[in-house]
């Protein structure tokens, strides 16, 4: 018996020495990733979360990459300009770029895939982000109207868009929402049975990884697309699993994973975690957060949206919640960018007070719905709008909840946090328009105004000067409070080189440049 | 014994779409749906979160969603899942596996650790092998889940470096038993801890029970050593409760365990219901439920059998008009 166990024993060593699949000659990144992605359909996803981006990235092209601070670099396209007075944007395709099936990328494919997604046959959830294209509705179906995506030759696209839009602006709000579909692969399919066919299941991109497998929701191998146009990834694998917060750093210390998303991201407490477990960590430059309080302008008076402006000490909280890697903002414009206005936010409880009495605040108790790893900070805020005689009480619940809650009006405030953009109008365009007015604005029009003239204001000094008048115009109103812009902290990876940290903020990586440190 | 089956089976069909419906109510009455989470929070504007109502089927009333999904069930259809467009049966049965292999393995471990500890414990009450018994009893109800999982890993992961922090295998994939076993011991027990101080309490009680009954004494007056008495008399008046323990885990092993899932990444059942709970992927929530509804129901009426089985009494009873 002795002897059959020890055999057993050794049978089970000498598998997992030599390894069945040759794990030893296969290079491997192990990615860690805390929540699951949707379908690997990219215009199919119903959360449309940045988990889902971080995965289409790589098995799909973009038309380019964005830099953490708004700078772009080619991708699926070698260059760009504006046309037709601003209406359009032209661009030049790289004519490297191949499908993982060896056919080329053309612009006829990004124009059928534009054509194909914005049918109205076509159930594809995403199709809204083509909603600024000529000859498409609100919700990015096509009208019947010249559609506004054309080739010009084998290898130059041409955008038109509804409104006047710099082909940058047009990059840093829909650069990581647009991909390149193999057309080529379902021409013959009908639009109501484009997202049942077989194809999403094992997808062909154009993308820097090819697809291997996939336990929906748990595991995604991925292999190197060995002919990508900026260069083969340093990796035979990649391997992204779906791993709990809690254990993305401990498993990156135990060497279990080589990276995770985004950013290898860490708070501030376990910085000197990583950093005893013999990790590198970095600061990053660029805000990658911005954290607001969401106001209900029904059930919140103009003087009292005010009052809690002044009652915040957002100094404090931004410190709670960063541990010092943040700024406290008056605004949503990021700090340091094209569009940033002086920042000139101070507290005053007294002002407040005042405020409260003119708003004829009657002592009611306001609700706040924050999320559990907010539930901190949601105290702070308590406390200190408590000093000012403002009573809140917090509910915490998960984020569908909130913004759910929100929406509907169940809640008075609400904690959220986003990934900021260089764009003027990243923030306030999607919160403050009509038909997702989840602050309860009872009149979106002088709003919609200042956006419409923002966004169509083409000279540069102009524009600045309309957006500091909407920042003013935000200042007195206070639909929403800004309360701070973060920067992140990069666990650097032991493993992984090249990697461009704090561009993985913004559904980015430039896995064509990770290599293995042997 | 076949009319007791048949009439427990068709007791069991009311029962389940009582839970089914109780469920699906429950999972309306959550704030938000996966369209709120659209954007991560930036919203879906009016026209695009009302195609994406009528694309999953939100925008139907609640009683007829209730029954497409009932007939897609009874047609053995459990719906697709509204985040990966996949279907939920398929997404089930990948995940089926790896928790049977995970639950399975940490209860297999409790049983084999428990029942010696129990009887040792009942057999010799207040000695050292009580205490320890005690110790584990307390250490496995006090501690949660997640804090064990999250010390197992900073134990034997980050600080030993033994064993893997996350996952099911090294690499893309199955790579050998011995990458697996690594990978699924801190997992499994982790899983085991928590089922470990039931399964020892419920030991010791049952066997102390019986060590004081009448026919104890009677054997042992007769001379049986205390070997034969624990082998022969106790552990078989013990087995039924004992059992019961047992068998109530079977549901947890096909279910999964979600926390333990969850924070070692363990593409299982539990992971699964976790994920989908979060992003309101309700087919999937609802996938998952029906499973273990009708895991738990299977179990009762194992159990019945078990009962009818390891005590004739039992029988008795039933063969009475």
């Amino acid at each position: 018996m002795k002897k059959k166990i020890a055999l057993l024993l050794a049978l089970l060593l000498g598998l997992s020495a030599c390894g069945v699949r040759g794990a030893e000659a296969c290079v491997v990144v192990e990615y860690g990733l805390s929540n699951p992605w949707d379908s690997l359909m990219p215009y199919n996803s119903p959360s449309g979360s940045n988990y889902s981006r971080i995965i289409y990235d790589k098995i799909y092209d973009r038309l380019a990459y964005v830099h953490a601070g708004g700078a772009l670099d080619p991708r699926g396209a070698a260059s760009w300009e504006g046309a037709d007075g601003g209406y359009a944007a032209v661009f030049h395709l790289d004519r490297d770029a191949a499908f993982h099936d060896g056919t080329p990328v053309t612009a006829e494919h990004w124009v059928e895939t534009i054509r194909r997604m914005t049918d109205p046959a076509c159930p594809a959830v995403g199709k809204s982000v083509f909603s600024v294209l000529a000859g498409t509705d609100g919700s990015g179906a096509a009208t019947g109207a010249p559609l506004g995506a054309q080739a010009l030759d084998a290898y130059t696209l041409k955008l038109t868009f509804k409104t006047p839009t710099t082909p940058e602006d047009f990059l840093l709000d829909r650069n990581r929402e647009y991909y390149v579909l193999p057309t080529h692969l379902f021409e013959d399919v009908q639009g109501a049975q484009l997202l049942s066919l077989d194809l999403w299941d094992a997808p062909v991109g154009s993308g820097p990884c090819t697809f291997i497998s996939e336990t929906a929701g748990s595991r995604l191998v991925l292999g190197a697309n060995p002919d990508y146009q900026l260069g083969r990834p340093g990796f035979d694998e990649l391997v992204i699993s779906v791993v709990d917060k809690s254990n993305l750093l401990p498993s990156m210390i135990a060497g279990d994973l080589d990276y995770y998303a985004f950013g290898g991201s860490v708070a501030a407490e376990d910085a000197p975690s990583a950093r005893s477990g013999g990790l590198e960590v970095l600061e990053g430059e660029t805000p990658n957060t911005f954290f607001e309080l969401m106001l209900n302008n029904e059930t919140l008076s103009r003087p009292v949206r005010q009052a809690i402006d002044l009652a915040l000490d957002k100094q404090a909280l931004c410190l709670q919640a960063t541990g010092g890697l943040g700024e406290p903002a008056d605004s949503d414009l990021l700090p340091g960018g094209e569009y940033a206005v002086k920042n000139t936010w101070s507290r005053d409880l007294e002002r407040a007070r005042a405020l409260l009495a003119e708003g004829g605040y009657d002592g009611r108790t306001f609700r706040l719905a924050c999320t559990a790893n907010r539930s901190g900070l949601a105290a702070l805020v308590q406390q200190e709008l408590a000093e000012a005689g403002l009573s809140i009480e917090i509910e915490t619940v998960d984020s569908a909840a909130m913004f759910s809650g929100m929406a509907d009006g169940s809640y008075d405030m609400g904690i959220a946090s986003h990934t900021p953009s260089a764009l003027p109008l990243w923030f306030t365009e999607s919160r403050l328009a009509e038909g997702n007015n989840i602050f309860h604005v009872p009149d979106l029009t002088p709003y919609a105004g200042y956006i419409a003239g923002i966004k169509g204001e083409m000279d540069p000094a102009a524009r600045r000067a309309l957006v500091a008048e909407f920042q003013a115009f935000l200042t007195q109103e206070r639909p929403f409070i800004p309360l701070w812009f973060g920067r992140a902290l990069h666990v650097q990876s032991p493993t992984v080189e090249g990697i461009d940290y704090p561009s993985s903020s913004f559904c980015n990586e430039n896995v064509w440049e990770w290599t293995l440190r042997r | 014994m076949s009319r007791y089956i048949r009439n427990r089976l068709i007791a069991a069909v009311p029962v389940f779409f009582g839970i089914t419906l109780l469920i699906f109510l429950m999972l309306q009455t959550a704030s938000g749906t996966i369209v709120d989470l659209r954007g991560e929070g930036a919203g879906a504007g009016a026209a695009e979160r009302a195609a994406l109502e009528a694309y999953l089927g939100l925008d139907a009333p609640l009683p007829v969603r209730y029954l497409r999904w009932l007939g897609g069930v009874l047609r053995g259809d459990l719906g697709t899942s509204y985040a990966s467009g996949k279907p939920v049966r398929t997404m089930i049965a990948q995940r089926a596996l790896p928790s049977l292999l995970l639950t399975g393995t940490g209860v297999l471990l409790s049983v084999a650790a428990a029942l010696p500890l129990g009887v040792l414990a009942a057999w010799k009450p207040r000695s050292g092998w009580d205490r320890a018994a005690s110790a584990v009893a307390l250490v496995s109800f006090s501690v949660p889940g997640f804090f064990l999982s999250l010390a197992g890993i900073f134990v034997f992961s980050v600080t030993l470096g033994w064993l893997p922090a996350h996952g099911m295998y090294s690499g893309g994939g199955f790579s050998g038993l011995g990458d697996l076993l690594r990978h699924l011991l801190l997992p499994a027990g982790v899983v085991c801890a928590g089922g470990l101080g039931g399964l020892v309490k419920q030991t010791r009680a049952a066997c102390l029970e019986v060590l004081g009954e009448d026919y104890i004494r009677t054997a042992r007056a007769k001379g049986l050593g205390d070997r034969a008495v624990m082998v022969r008399h106790v552990l078989r008046g013990a087995g039924i409760p004992v059992l019961t323990t047992v068998l109530s885990h079977i549901p947890h092993i096909i279910g999964g365990s979600v926390v333990v899932e969850r924070v070692f990444g363990w593409p299982g059942m539990g992971s699964l219901l976790f994920s989908a709970i979060s992003s309101r992927d309700y087919p999937v929530v609802m996938g998952v439920a029906v499973v273990i509804a009708l895991s738990v129901l299977g179990t009762n009426l194992l159990l019945d059998l078990a009962y009818a089985l390891a005590d004739p009494r039992v029988r008795c009873v039933e063969a009475e008009p």
